[in-house]
């Protein structure tokens, strides 16, 4: 199965990536990474967690809304759970089968 | 507080440091700086000298995604990870100038992590201003000019210290880098520029001076700001940055840990 790959990078911002698969039309093996900066380190897992097992079909603000309450004990610099969410979406679409 | 005071709170040490290897050097930010959490240390500025050409990359990178390994093997160019956050660093030692500010975070308190960037580099700035350069801060956390990108920064804080590492190319080797390192469309989407190779522009070009010269006015300004006292590193450092390599940094599952 292919992983599936989408790229964000927020305006005067940084950049995320977002690795994943769609198994039975959920979000799984995901990875985050970028140029980004988090604190405290955890909280990476923290947002990879908030989005293992979700819905693929999921809107972009409900994913930002699962991400925001992932990181409400995070900081983020360079990036935001809406961020997140777009480069998540970004890799669903490109493994559409009519993407 | 203003900036000159926050500077002078407490006495500050500069480091001029010996070559060391890519691996030792992450060791020694993560070592320096719980050295200056415990108290066990004063405030520092150490100023880098690599022994070897490396790739840095950022705590929260993917490996694959940033690095061609077969290119940087072929090149015998170490890949490391770093503590902070932030972006991948092609490395070479005659070709770059490197810095580590470790301090309590006092040194910041107040200031959001944005400020906190601009000011920790301001006295860089003004020494490159002094030498003729036009740079500034563009944020988050990149020192650039008309001319182009100069360097990049990055932090962390532990226990009531923050480590603020800058990179900054003196000269740079741009077809190396780019067989190197994987730069993607994306993250130039708002620079302006197609070419990552053409947003650098280095400090040799811009000053015409030697890598020594341009280290010399950065240290004498950095004495200027903190009236910093000279140091080195002791064995109590080393031995517990080599302790971290081992245990840490020279593993697979750090390097690898976003793979």
């Amino acid at each position: 199965m292919n992983r599936l790959h989408g790229e964000y990078k927020q305006p005067g911002g940084k950049l995320v990536v977002v690795d994943l698969l769609v198994i039975d039309g959920r979000l799984c093996q995901v990875q985050l990474s970028g140029d980004f900066f988090l604190a405290p380190d955890e909280a990476l897992g923290w947002l990879t967690d908030a989005l293992e097992a979700q819905p693929a079909d999921l809107a972009l603000e409900s994913l930002a809304a699962l991400l925001a309450a992932a990181a409400a004990d995070a900081e983020l610099l360079g990036v935001s759970p809406h961020g997140i969410a777009t480069a998540v979406c970004r890799a669903i679409a490109a493994g559409a089968p009519d993407a | 507080m203003h900036d000159a005071e926050r500077w002078r709170q407490w006495p500050w040490q500069v480091i001029h440091d010996t070559p060391r290897p890519p691996l030792l050097q992450m060791a020694l930010d993560e070592a320096l700086l719980a050295a200056v959490a415990a108290g066990r240390r004063p405030a520092l500025l150490r100023l880098w000298e690599w022994s070897a050409p490396a790739v840095v990359i950022g705590r929260f990178q993917s490996l694959r995604n940033e690095v061609d390994a077969a290119a940087a093997a072929r090149h015998g160019i170490t890949v490391v990870r770093r503590i902070t956050g932030g972006g991948a660093m092609f490395i070479e030692p005659g070709n770059t100038i490197t810095y580590s500010l470790i301090a309590p975070d006092r040194l910041v308190r107040g200031m959001s992590a944005g400020e906190s960037y601009a000011f920790l580099d301001a006295w860089v700035l003004a020494a490159l201003a002094a030498l003729g350069v036009v740079a500034w801060y563009q944020p988050i956390n990149d020192i650039t000019s008309a001319a182009g990108k100069i360097g990049g920064a990055a932090q962390t804080r532990r226990a009531g210290a923050v480590l603020h590492h800058v990179t900054m190319a003196y000269d740079i080797d741009a077809a190396r880098m780019l067989e190197v390192l994987r730069i993607g469309r994306e993250k130039l989407s708002d620079k302006g520029t197609a070419s990552a190779a053409r947003r650098v522009d280095p400090l040799r070009r811009q000053t015409g001076l030697t890598r020594g010269q341009v280290m010399a006015q950065l240290a004498a300004g950095f004495v200027g700001t903190t009236d910093a006292t000279p140091a080195t590193l002791g064995p109590a450092d080393l031995a517990a940055a080599e302790a971290l390599v081992a245990s840490k940094f020279a593993t697979p599952e750090w390097l690898a840990t976003l793979p």
